[in-house]
């Protein structure tokens, strides 16, 4: 689980020739204050092995939303991790044997089963120009 | 041995076998099949509403009023699915109510996020202790599998049920309703906390909380309240169910059924080392990294009696001991399939441990098991203890005392038709349930505590079988 949310900077990618846009909404019912922490994964090996995201973001909670924005993305299937940051100190919760404090979610709110859903029933197509998903926080 | 019911289901099913359709047939046969303990594994159907239980004979002794609690797996089954493992139930809780000299019986499933999950699927689909992952489940965090079954004791004018490898669940006290599970601090959400603390005579609760080698020390005011929380290292990644402690010291047994890889379900990750013996971890509870370890052989365990210590340091604790873990691993997967595949013996044994660092075992030939000590002063005080086992069928079928300084015991036997089940001292008596399976019903006895072989002072019987519960708490008024 510590691996979960490698801290690492946004990573721009070069615009490809056809970019599209990917929103990403969260419903958030857990608490109102903090942000959404996420991360964008465009390939199983580096979602499901540890690898890096493609793109990073941390967007604020008001009124039980968030929503975060990915521009000049190359179609293909991406997935993402994310966390609900409800003090705002940047970082996931543990306890002291290491598990989460903090509430996560998956793409296509893929349940985890003892660690982050993998891939296979995460991952979503990005195709257009502008895509959409949804994410609950609880 | 058939029983009379048993033979009567068989006969019905010889004389309609040509008409039933084959699948009716082959429930039928089922159950008939099913031993007429099973009952002690049935499953309740939906909370049971506040109704009185019939007096059978006796009479409540005018000083006792007040409310038994208890906890226990009360469903295994849905949907042609079910749990691998006793232990995995969904925790139903028990209030047995004694007032006016009656006695009422209400019961409330604690509503878990394992009890939504599984009723939302209609299957059985969360791992535990002995049932694996299952399409469908959901594993964010130790509390989407926790059954909240295993006792259930009074802090903070609340309830709490208890389970192992998560977090208490607050119920409260006169509705039954559940209020969610317990974080004590943000950060120790969803943290192991064993369904055994242990409570000083000033109120103040010690628990602990186990993963792999780590242990979490956990001391809470009378409150409930966290007062401190402590991380220590310890030496064996032992499975610990229980724990003890003297007035001074945490007693913490390190059995050698180790920890060695994570899986699902729990127990496929344990082993068996024999040849690393047991571990005694003595703790001092003003310095917890002040840490004494003392050597016996090879012990399994699920429960263990309160410690004390003699004026020379010497400290003594009993337990219910087994030769293997094989009741954890076989029998109690079995017992869900109507199956009793090898004879239980827990036996009664003593360990003291000496200031020179010897520890020393003192056996009895008395089965045992679920011991309760009564409150009161530091010394050593009488063990009271389900027995009785024999080879015919799981579960006990009396109820003893054993006296250390004596040497002996006394006890009552309720006969091959019950299982009792735990006995909790109440003053001067002793209150506990049982089920009747000639009457298919559970009752409730209280008794004597100095004169157990008189048998009960008075006996109830409710309107419905509960399955076998674990621990509970009384509470008095």
């Amino acid at each position: 689980m510590k691996t979960l949310f490698p801290l690492t900077a946004a990573l721009l990618a070069t615009m490809p020739a056809t970019a599209a846009t990917l929103t990403v909404n969260f419903t958030v019912t857990d608490a109102p204050t903090g942000q959404i922490m996420l991360s964008l994964y465009d390939n199983e090996a580096a979602h499901d092995r540890g690898g890096k995201p493609v793109r990073a973001a941390a967007v604020p909670v008001k009124d039980g939303k968030a929503v975060a924005t990915f521009e000049g993305l190359a179609p293909g299937r991406y997935a993402i991790k994310s966390f609900h940051d409800i003090d705002g100190n940047g970082e996931m919760g543990t306890t002291p044997f290491g598990m989460p404090t903090e509430p996560f979610a998956f793409s296509n709110n893929a349940p985890p089963q003892g660690g982050p859903a993998p891939w296979s029933a995460s991952s979503f197509v990005v195709d257009g120009d502008a895509a959409t998903t949804s994410i609950t926080i609880r | 041995m058939l029983d009379r019911r048993e033979l009567f289901h068989r006969a019905l099913l010889a004389g309609l076998g040509a008409s039933l359709p084959g699948e009716a047939l082959a429930a039928g046969l089922a159950a008939a099949v099913q031993p007429q303990w099973a009952l002690a594994l049935g499953d309740v159907e939906a909370d049971i509403s506040p109704r009185p239980l019939t007096r059978l004979h006796g009479r409540v002794p005018a000083d006792l009023a007040g409310t038994l609690y208890r906890n226990g797996p009360a469903l295994f089954r849905r949907g042609g699915t079910a749990v691998n493992h006793w232990f995995d139930g969904d925790g139903l809780v028990r209030a047995f109510a004694l007032r006016n000299g009656g006695a009422t019986l209400q019961a409330r499933f604690v509503d878990t996020a394992k009890r939504r999950v599984e009723a939302a699927a209609g299957r059985i689909v969360q791992p535990g202790f002995g049932t694996p992952i299952r399409p469908g489940a959901v594993l964010g965090s130790a509390d989407d599998t926790n059954a909240a079954n295993t006792h259930v004791i009074a802090a903070g004018g609340r309830l709490l049920a208890l389970w192992e490898a998560g977090s208490p669940h607050a119920v409260d006290p006169l509705t039954l309703a559940t209020q969610g599970p317990v974080t004590f601090r943000p950060d120790l959400k969803g943290m192991p906390f064993l369904a055994h603390p242990k409570v000083e005579a000033s109120g103040r609760i010690w628990n602990i909380g186990l993963s792999g080698a780590n242990a979490f020390v956990w001391r809470l005011a009378a409150t409930g309240a966290l007062e401190a929380g402590q991380l220590i290292r310890l030496p064996a990644a032992s499975y610990c169910h229980d724990f003890t402690m003297t007035q001074r010291h945490l007693i913490i047994v390190l059995q050698p059924w180790l920890h060695e890889t994570d899986e699902m379900p729990f127990a496929s990750g344990m082993r068996w080392r024999p040849e690393q013996g047991t571990r005694v971890l003595v703790i001092d509870k003003a310095d917890l990294t002040k840490q004494r370890v003392f050597e016996l052989p090879a012990l399994f365990f699920f429960h263990l009696g309160d410690g004390w210590e003699d004026k020379d340091g010497t400290i003594h604790f009993d337990g219910a001991f087994d030769d293997s873990p094989l009741f954890a691993t076989e029998t109690a997967s079995a017992l869900v399939e109507g199956r009793y595949p090898r004879t239980e013996r827990p036996l009664l044994r003593l360990i003291s441990l000496h200031p020179d660092g010897r520890a020393q075992l003192r056996a009895t030939d008395t089965t045992a098991e679920f011991p309760r000590n009564p409150g009161g002063n530091a010394g050593p005080r009488p063990t009271f203890h389900v027995g009785g086992y024999r080879p015919e069928r799981p579960f006990a079928r009396s109820i003893g005392r054993w006296d250390w300084q004596r040497g002996r015991g006394v006890g009552h036997d309720f006969g091959a038709h019950q299982i009792v089940e735990e006995f909790v001292p109440a003053g001067r008596w002793l209150i506990g349930t049982s089920i009747n399976l000639a009457a298919r019903a559970t009752e409730l006895h209280v008794m004597e505590a100095d004169h157990l072989d008189a048998g009960p002072v008075a006996s109830f019987r409710a309107d419905v079988a509960l399955p076998h519960s674990f621990h509970g708490s009384w509470l008095p008024g």
